[in-house]
């Protein structure tokens, strides 16, 4: 299947103990990359709160979920509270068939999730 | 095989169309003012007449005697008879001897770069004559010219052939996998009946779906159903090792939840200090247990789909391991276990998600409850029955399904049926 959405990836601090990540478009084997540097930009504070906003996303393939699951590990390893926001409810139910639903804290919107990591 | 070769040389030129011969004809004639000229083949038996201008219809091949068409394609340079008439080799044609009496003849060999003699370009007259050397000049350049067009062509459509070639043998090794990953044939299990069946979207790419029905300890039998994310030969490689640990796992433990586990701890090694990011898995593993005229069946799932089962009442409901993750890629991951008893006509489904993660007509997800309402109408009997309705669906589905499917489907063969049977004159349908 070609997807051609493209992906764009915006880090947008909130706070000085809060980030924002939009992630917006297709996230596959073709885009991750993109997605995988920005992550590794990311400086994750201890007790920091990162939000990983999800409601631009119009795909995710398998290289996209291990990606989403890399960076929920890291910013734990690192101490930080990670969130993910704004999940499409095809992809929700596809997280909960997968069981990803116990591993992230995932909320509507954006607003709802920032106001639980504050 | 000089002469093969030959022949399919010439089943190559035929397919070139008289077109391009007839343009050499002409322009043969116009160049010497000479009304006969011919463009002809010559192997090792035959000389095949590709185009004749100013000449009767001719035989379409003739044999390779001695003669015009003969001589030219032995010599190295333009063969020139100003007088055939007083020249004994020539005489012989029947071209010379008969209609329309060839008197001049010059003739260009068609010889390809690598030395190969093809046939020659000739231009006649039948009135004895002299060429000038820039007629002889532009006949060599015609048949030098048909001699490139033909290397040309033959190089092209060798270039096709073998990328043919090469395309055959990638999707014969794309189905040998396949075949590798899948079981050729379900077992026999007695008072079960198992069918299954793969549905690729792509015929040449190799999809990461498996399943396998194999014999435990005593009756007992274990099978499984699950999807390694990712094509190709990395993905095929994964489900290799997928499947082989499965079946080993349940070697020493036959406890569903415990083989998965297994095979997440295999999973994780494999990719451990990997940079890229981890593939992963998703699977059902059950283990059957006789028990009384049907069987108990123990599920483990690891962030696969929920089974279904249709009841011998037609009723379907989900066997979900409530909970199971991913498999290879979280840390301390869990999987959930269940279990149920397949009785006399019930028959369980274990599917992969390229069923339910297919497109309908809304262009909404089939998802699982699409599936079961689907099922919940259609009410198919036994595995091969339900197995034929999967089929449709995804068939029905069209292009809306974008992934492979795999499908495992077991069944308790029904009671025979325990209501007095129908005598033959009364059966009939009420409206």
């Amino acid at each position: 299947m070609q997807h051609d959405h493209g992906l764009t990836v915006t880090l947008q601090p909130h706070s000085p103990r809060l980030q924002v990540l939009v992630v917006a478009g297709d996230l596959d084997h073709h885009t991750a990359p993109r997605l995988r540097a920005a992550l590794d930009e990311l400086t994750l504070a201890s007790g920091a709160g990162l939000v990983i906003d999800l409601s631009g996303l119009t795909f995710c393939d398998s290289t996209g979920i291990s990606l989403l699951v890399a960076a929920h590990q890291r910013a734990q390893d690192a101490g930080a509270a990670p969130a993910l926001a704004g999940l499409d409810p095809d992809i929700a139910n596809v997280f909960r068939i997968m069981g990803l639903d116990r591993l992230f804290s995932s909320y509507e919107s954006r607003e709802k999730a920032v106001a639980a990591l504050q | 095989m000089r002469r093969l070769e030959a022949v399919r040389r010439h089943a190559f030129l035929d397919a070139l169309g008289d077109d391009a011969f007839d343009r050499v004809t002409s322009l043969a004639a116009r160049i010497f003012g000479a009304p006969i000229a011919t463009v002809t083949l010559v192997d090792d038996e035959w000389v095949w007449c590709k185009a004749a201008r100013g000449l009767p219809p001719q035989p379409r091949r003739s044999r390779r005697a001695a003669g015009l068409y003969a001589s030219a394609v032995t010599r190295d340079d333009v063969y020139v008879v100003p007088d055939a008439a007083a020249d004994p080799r020539a005489a012989a044609d029947p071209l010379v001897r008969g209609v329309p009496g060839v008197r001049f003849c010059a003739a260009a060999p068609i010889v390809t770069s690598d030395g190969r003699r093809l046939g020659s370009v000739n231009v006649m007259d039948t009135r004895s004559r002299q060429a000038t050397a820039e007629q002889l000049a532009s006949l060599r350049d015609l048949a030098a010219l048909v001699a490139g067009e033909f290397e040309l062509r033959l190089a092209a459509s060798r270039t096709v052939a073998a990328e043919r070639e090469l395309r055959a043998d990638a999707e014969r090794l794309a189905r040998t996998l396949q075949r590798t990953l899948l079981p050729p044939v379900l077992p026999q299990v007695p008072g079960l009946r198992a069918a299954a069946a793969y549905h690729p979207v792509s015929a040449d790419e190799v999809g990461g779906d498996f399943y396998d029905l194999f014999p435990l300890d005593g009756d007992r039998w274990g099978f499984f159903l699950g999807d390694v994310c990712g094509k190709g030969a990395g993905a095929a490689a994964l489900t290799s090792l997928v499947r082989y640990t499965l079946r080993a796992a349940a070697v020493y433990d036959p406890d569903p939840r415990a083989a998965l586990a297994n095979l997440d701890a295999v999973l994780q090694q494999e990719h451990a200090g990997s940079a890229a990011p981890p593939p992963y898995c998703t699977a059902v593993f059950g283990v059957l247990e006789p028990d009384g005229d049907g069987f108990t069946v123990t599920l483990a799932g690891g962030g696969h789909p929920p089974a279904l089962i249709v009841r011998a009442d037609g009723g379907v409901e989900a066997v979900h391991p409530e909970g199971g993750q991913l498999i290879g890629i979280l840390r301390d991951p869990h999987f959930a276990q269940v279990s149920t008893r397949l009785d006399a006509g019930d028959a369980l489904l274990l599917y992969t998600d390229g069923l339910t993660e297919a497109r309908t007509e809304t262009g909404s997800m089939l998802d699982e409850e699409g599936l079961t309402a689907y099922l919940a109408a259609v009410s198919p009997s036994g595995a091969d029955g339900l197995l034929a309705a999967v089929r449709k669906l995804i068939d029905d589905l069209g292009g809306g399904v974008s992934d492979d499917t795999a499908v495992l489907a077991l069944s308790v063969p029904g009671r025979p049926a325990a209501v007095p049977s129908q005598e033959p004159w009364c059966s009939m349908t009420t409206v």
